[in-house]
């Protein structure tokens, strides 16, 4: 299990702190909601884009091409059923799409894949650790990010273990390759409980490793890695939040980039 | 609530939030992508056999393992977005109801902290606590989800409750499996590993199991009513499920 979708690339977004990074994310984020119109948030969507080129790492987003697709689909044919609009296309049986509701539905599905790229893009561009060290100097409790670290370094380990668990329990003779999920989901448990034991028993060591070091959970710490901010950090922020004061001004005060309103 | 924040200073605990994050992102990121339900925002989940388990044997540290276990999968499984947040409480709260509601949910609870796989009335407490956990994190993630036009409430909550139930109620076996084990030779049942003297477990207590309990029947019944909107009973329940949870 390959736990990264880091792509190592010398570029200037790859040298940001990773706590501009994080906070650059969130901003995207908030910048999607102020719209509700595809028009606007395409125009989103294309400088996410457009900072995936910068970042050379648009071969990332390629690797979750079918996921793009399925969210952007579902959501367009999803929608329309769901919210009311003036302008009535289709009226079947009680269920009505507008031409509002539809172009609501297409605003809905451009967003969610402007989510998932803006996510991917943090995690192309910033190694796990930088990650985590960006949570703690944000003001993330030390414990919660050991133990968000500790499980991000454990997952591939207990996911080997299980498959070794697998494949042992498939020389005995247990079928898996049944085509019903809701087969594989009901023999998934008896095979849980192996992996669910040897996973418990490394509690039991790492507890007492970490232990032994004087390991203290609020005990002070110091880092190998310390990130500076620099200028070009402080730009992009600022850039950031001036993009989003200038949405907001567009959203709340002109009413641009509405189609359905009172709604996100 | 309390135990939720003083475990933090539990080493054993913390090494246990971090290994019930393992197991579960794990298991999330291996079958993410075998039968999505709702692209990006949940699939058949198989790792449902865990949260009442984790809940109920490791207290908190179960508790914030799934919280910070769903990050992880919602990270390395490509789907980070702003309901990766509302994924974190709902996820918190598959694990910290079970425990909570364990010794509170009077009468329905003998208000006994065991696991019997002999006594009706433990499978009784279970099935009806598996029920309210699930239910719970489907309100608070749907509502989330709905308001920021990810997925409409009405189909997310449903879909989210029914997932958490099966994966719930087939996750009975693995934690009659484990319980002894875990108790008796690996000595990680959670009372025993920290000091649990502050429980809550009076009229308060039981006051917000109730709270908790009634916001999930409203919150997945409540838009059949009549003259109220999908948008309002999920608010209102998830006010009431975060209220009572904090009484807990």
């Amino acid at each position: 299990m390959n736990l990264t979708f880091y792509n190592d690339r010398a570029t200037w977004l790859h040298r940001l702190d990773p706590r501009t990074k994080i906070g650059g994310v969130l901003l995207i984020f908030v910048v999607c909601l102020c719209f509700n119109h595809p028009l606007f948030i395409a125009g989103i969507l294309a400088s996410v884009l457009a900072i995936f080129t910068a970042a050379k790492s648009l071969k990332v987003l390629w690797k979750l091409r079918f996921l793009l697709v399925l969210l952007f689909v579902f959501s367009v044919v999803l929608w329309p059923f769901f919210i009311k609009g003036k302008t009535i296309l289709l009226e079947w049986h009680g269920l009505e799409v507008s031409r509002e509701s539809l172009l609501y539905g297409l605003a809905m599905g451009l967003r969610l894949t402007t989510f998932v790229s803006a996510g991917l893009l943090l995690l192309a561009t910033t190694k796990n650790e930088e990650i985590t060290n960006g949570l703690i100097r944000l003001g993330i409790p030390y414990p919660v990010a050991f133990a968000l670290a500790t499980a991000i370094r454990l997952a591939p380990t207990f996911a080997d273990a299980g498959a070794t668990i697998v494949q042992a329990q498939v020389s005995r003779g247990l079928d898996l390759d049944s085509k019903n999920i809701f087969g594989r989901f009901k023999r998934f448990a008896p095979l849980s409980i192996p992996i669910f034991i040897s996973a418990m028993r490394y509690t039991n060591f790492l507890a007492m490793a970490l232990e032994s070091k004087g390991f203290r959970p609020d005990a002070p710490r110091t880092s190998y890695y310390e990130p500076q901010t620099t200028g070009r950090d402080w730009l992009v922020l600022g850039s950031l939040t001036l993009i989003l004061a200038a949405c907001l001004y567009m959203r709340v005060a002109l009413h641009w980039g509405i189609i359905i309103s009172g709604r996100l | 609530m309390q135990h939720a924040l003083l475990m933090w200073k539990n080493t054993r605990m913390i090494v246990l939030t971090a290994v019930c994050a393992a197991i579960y992102a794990a298991t999330l990121i291996a079958f993410k992508t075998v039968v999505p339900i709702i692209p990006g925002v949940t699939e058949v989940r198989v790792a449902g056999v865990f949260p009442m388990t984790f809940g109920f044997l490791f207290g908190p540290a179960g508790a914030w393992g799934l919280a910070i276990g769903n990050v992880i999968g919602d990270i390395f499984g490509g789907t980070l977005s702003p309901v990766s947040i509302a994924g974190f409480i709902g996820n918190f709260l598959m694990g910290y109801l079970p425990y909570a509601l364990w010794t509170t949910l009077v009468p329905v609870s003998s208000g006994a902290y065991v696991w019997d796989a002999k006594s009706v009335r433990n499978w009784l407490t279970y099935i009806v606590i598996a029920f309210i956990s699930g239910a719970a994190a489907a309100v608070v993630i749907g509502a989330f989800a709905d308001a920021i036009g990810m997925v409409p409430y009405a189909i997310i909550s449903k879909i989210i409750t029914i997932n958490n139930f099966i994966g719930s109620l087939i996750g009975i076996l693995l934690l009659t499996a484990v319980f002894d084990v875990t108790k008796n030779q690996l000595r990680l049942f959670w009372p025993e590993v920290m000091d649990v003297s502050a429980a809550n477990t009076g009229m308060k207590a039981s006051f917000g199991a109730w709270l908790v309990a009634a916001g999930c029947i409203l919150g997945v019944f409540g838009g059949f009513v009549p003259g109220l909107s999908w948008t309002v009973v999920s608010w209102l329940a998830t006010c009431l499920i975060m209220g009572g949870s904090l009484l807990l």
